[in-house]
């Protein structure tokens, strides 16, 4: 860009715009690329949490949702070591404070629903009882997971980011509140161990498809669309 | 009708492309500056030198680990000035039409 003092009204609207597009761009990329990472963090937990509840026909993998956040917090410090960092912008600071705003909501939930939910089973002799007092753990952190993608694509002006948000998220929650997905299980395995067993992986199913869904795919997506 | 003059200062494609980039960051560093404006190491220099004479930007010179890094920042005075400059581009597009 070399210095032209001879500019039109137009030609100078026209630096302004595509200057603060560029800015919004730069931050669409980074998000995508931690969005695209943290999903895949994501998933290989899910399958991990999933190997180790089935394999100990036990929910004891839960606790292994712990990790999650120091791995994501270790894949961005990585990232941003490598990457030639996105200069802080608004628009990057409110991205970033959506997803940290999310990340202590999660913690504190599932560790609140955790504490909840085994004093449940410990207190409650009836097991339909103690079923009923019991929190849903998984729907809700879909939920909240889906409105913090679809709040990132309103700041970053990503209306296909926000449907994937708000429609993503909906569907996964619904599907696994509901159990239809433990129903497609049950009507198609037989044998009752088995349903147990798959029991204790459906909800890292629920996690592992939204993690695609609502993160993987959207992030690979912004990455592309900002090269 | 009386149209506002435009800021020479402003007036120009890469301190306005500069200008317009630091208005939507916090701070941005040279290196960052020169990729998007796709300016010259010596033309962004001088020109950043004007801006900064005229307190529209801050320049600071640091360092990030071992390596010498050059911080820009947008002072109150330059965003009142795009301001102003937006005002005025606004009036003069709106009187053609």
């Amino acid at each position: 860009m070399e210095e032209n003092a001879n500019l039109t009204a137009e030609r100078s609207l026209e630096i302004i715009t595509e200057q603060i597009e560029r800015s919004r761009n730069v931050v669409a990329k980074d998000t995508g690329q931690l969005l695209y990472l943290s999903g895949l963090a994501t998933m290989g937990t899910a399958v991990i949490v999933a190997l180790v509840n089935g394999l100990s026909a036990s929910p004891m993998g839960q606790l292994l949702w712990l990790i999650l956040p120091f791995i994501i917090w270790g894949i961005k410090r990585i990232h941003d070591k490598k990457q030639v960092q996105a200069p802080v912008s608004l628009v990057g600071t409110l991205v970033c404070k959506t997803w940290w705003s999310f990340g202590y909501i999660v913690i504190g939930f599932y560790l609140f629903a955790l504490i909840w939910n085994i004093l449940v089973l410990r207190l409650c002799d009836n097991l339909t009882t103690a079923t009923q007092a019991m929190v849903a753990i998984t729907p809700v952190i879909i939920l909240l997971m889906g409105m913090a993608v679809a709040v990132t694509g309103h700041i970053l002006k990503r209306r296909w980011l926000v449907l994937f948000g708000i429609l993503g998220g909906l569907l996964v929650a619904i599907c696994e509140y509901s159990g239809v997905i433990r129903a497609i299980i049950v009507y198609s395995v037989a044998s009752v161990k088995t349903i147990i067993v798959l029991n204790l992986i459906t909800p890292c199913l629920s996690i592992f498809l939204f993690s695609l869904i609502g993160l993987v795919i959207p992030g690979w997506m912004l990455k592309k669309q900002n090269p | 009708m009386m149209f506002p003059a435009l800021d020479p200062l402003l007036h120009s494609e890469l301190r306005l492309a500069v200008v317009s980039l630091l208005m939507s960051v916090y701070e941005a560093d040279f290196t960052y500056i020169k990729e998007q404006t796709g300016a010259t190491s010596g033309n962004l220099s001088v020109q950043l030198d004007k801006l900064t004479a005229a307190g529209y930007i801050t320049v600071e010179k640091g360092f990030k680990g071992k390596m010498p890094r050059t911080t820009c920042r947008i002072t109150p005075a330059g965003t009142e000035a795009f301001r102003d400059y937006v005002k005025a581009l606004k009036k003069y597009i709106s009187a053609k039409k």
